[in-house]
Parts: structure tokens; sequence; C-alpha cells
């Protein structure tokens, strides 16, 4: 005999609905706050240098996480790379069809061992392939905020 | 070992925040949730918006029980039937709260109390609040009956009943 009971009518209440109220500042760090200033400040982006395991981090950071050196070699990256893998997305967060695809790439920066998880703008989806040359594109200096949305997109160089 | 004096790091206050001293990231996550109430609970919340209390029997222990479960946890096997109950009761017991659940002093206590509803087996009872009432004269095995919300107001959670005052009043 199984627990269950048809559903019918007057039991339309089956769930429960709330929300859990909770938010978070996410401050970034010494590392983090560097790095994000000059983004913010002057359209620059920094690595920082391990001279021992010959690694520049870009994004940059405090520590070496291979050697656990304290990393004080602030080095600037040229805002240019290459796309180092990308997808297509045909839907949003909350699964809805978009209406123009996005391009979400990692580009990989010129010289430096890392790089950013962006959007990569004014080219078709078709037209991109991995080893693309692509540099970013700031928002203009009133409009920028610290955030890595501060680079609107990598575009593709001469594109 | 040596307490420690001063906790390592920098120290940031909120005008930091505000002067835009310190860059940060805000995140709202949206933690919407839908808690699956369940045959029973889904019946006994859809009753309420009725403006009735329902319970569920086993016919094997003979227990009428409310909040109602499907499943008979003395008897080990899914239980019966449904039952209609009073909205009236006794206080099994209570509490004056003078601190409401988030901690803000309040000077009128809430009055919080397991109400043995009336038709179901001894002992079987829902927690709610009692009202209309000098906190001084609440006493275990008062007898209550539910203040209902109008009917257009009953939204099917137990907050459908406002409280419980004493019976006769």
């Amino acid at each position: 005999m199984a627990v269950t009971e048809k559903v019918e009518g007057i039991n339309k209440i089956k769930a429960w609905e709330g929300e859990i109220p909770l938010y978070a500042r996410y401050t970034l760090g010494i590392a983090g706050e560097r790095f994000f200033r000059e983004i913010k400040d002057n359209a620059r982006i920094m690595g920082t240098k391990c001279t021992r395991c010959n690694i520049l981090y870009v994004p940059a950071r405090l520590y070496c996480e291979r050697c656990f050196s304290k990393l004080e070699d602030w080095i600037e990256v040229p805002p240019q790379g290459e796309v180092h893998t990308f997808t297509i997305l045909h839907r949003d967060l909350e699964d809805n069809p978009l209406e123009k695809p996005l391009i979400l790439a990692f580009v990989k920066l010129e010289g430096a061992d890392g790089g950013f998880v962006h959007y990569l703008g004014e080219v078709e989806p078709d037209e991109v392939y991995i080893g693309m040359k692509v540099k970013a594109v700031f928002k203009p200096a009133e409009e920028r905020k610290g955030e890595i949305t501060d680079i609107k997109y990598f575009k593709p160089i001469g594109g | 070992m040596t307490a420690v004096k001063e906790f390592p790091g920098i120290y940031v206050k909120e005008e930091d925040f505000e002067e835009g001293k310190i860059l940060y990231t805000m995140w709202y996550p949206k933690l919407r949730y839908a808690w699956d109430a369940g045959v029973a609970i889904g019946r006994y919340l859809a009753e309420l918006k009725e403006g009735r209390i329902i319970g569920r029997k086993c016919r094997k222990c003979r227990r009428i029980m409310v909040p109602p479960r499907m499943f008979c946890e003395h008897c080990f096997r899914p239980t019966d039937e449904w039952v209609y109950l009073k909205d009236t009761g006794t206080v099994l017991t209570f509490s004056l709260c003078y601190v409401t659940w988030d901690m803000v002093r309040i000077k009128e206590p809430q009055i919080p109390a397991v109400i043995q509803i009336d038709g179901a087996s001894r002992g079987m009872g829902i927690m709610h609040l009692l009202g209309e009432v000098d906190p001084q004269e609440v006493r275990v095995g008062m007898r209550v009956k539910a203040v209902w919300k109008p009917p257009e107001e009953r939204t099917g959670a137990i907050t459908d009943i406002l409280y419980f005052k004493p019976l006769g009043k």
C-alpha cells in the first residue's frame, strides 16, 4: 500500500514559496584592489611576476600559487591577446532565448600566463576561431567602476 | 601562548566604501525556494483557507493527528482517513515572549502556545499565538477558540488563523 492520494480540487496548495534575503559585499583584496584600480583609472591591465617560477599572473595575485613567494613585481600587460577557447551562448541565465547570440571566450593575454573570461564583440559567431587576435575595448573613463565589465568586450585586432 | 593583541589585515569602515576608497562588488543572489508541502500539509493548508482544521486518522492506533501526516510514526504504516476537527482547543503549554524573533524588545508580550485541538487525540496540537487575553491570565488547560482572518484574506497558511482567544469571550 503506497502513501499516495490523488491530488485534486481542494488540494491546490502543494508548495510553500519563499525567498532567502541574503546579499554579500565582496572586497577585492590587496592585489585585486590595485589590479582593478589600474583598469578603472588608467585602462591598464597589470600582472604580477614570479621571477622564481617565471610566471606572469594576470589578473595580478599577491602570492605565487606555486612557490608561495610574495609577488611585488607589477608589470603592465598589453590589453590584447588571443582567443584560447570560446563558446556561443544562445540563452541567458534564466534560460530565455537571446535575440542575438553572445560569444564568451577565454582570452589569453599577450606575454602573460593568464587572461580573462570575457565577451567578444564586433565579430560574428561564425568568424571566431581559436588563436584569433583580439584586444580589449574599455568603457569611457567616467563609466568605469573598477569591475571586469569596465572592459566591454574584446574585439578582433584590425576588425 | 600569548593572546593576539590585534588581528592582522586591513580594517575597513563603512565610510571607506561610501567614499569610494575601496572597490567592491555587491552580490544579490536570488535565493528563491519552493518547499513541497506534500499531500498531508497541502490539504491541511488548503482546508485552513476554507476555515477548517483537518487531521488524519490511523485506524490501528486510533490516533487522530494534527497537523495531518500520511504515515503513522507509531504503527509504521500509512494513515487511513481525513477527519475534520473543531477550531477550539486547550492550551497545553505557552510562553510569554518579550522579544520578537528578530530580537526586538516589546512591552506587550507575544504569547505562543501549543493548542490541543478538539477532536484530535490527546497531546495532538498545533503551535500558534494567543490573543484577546491578559498575559497574566493565561493558564495551561485554558479553553480557546481560533480567530480566523476574513475568508477573502486567507491564503492557505497557518496565519489564516490570526490567534486563539479564550473560549466564551
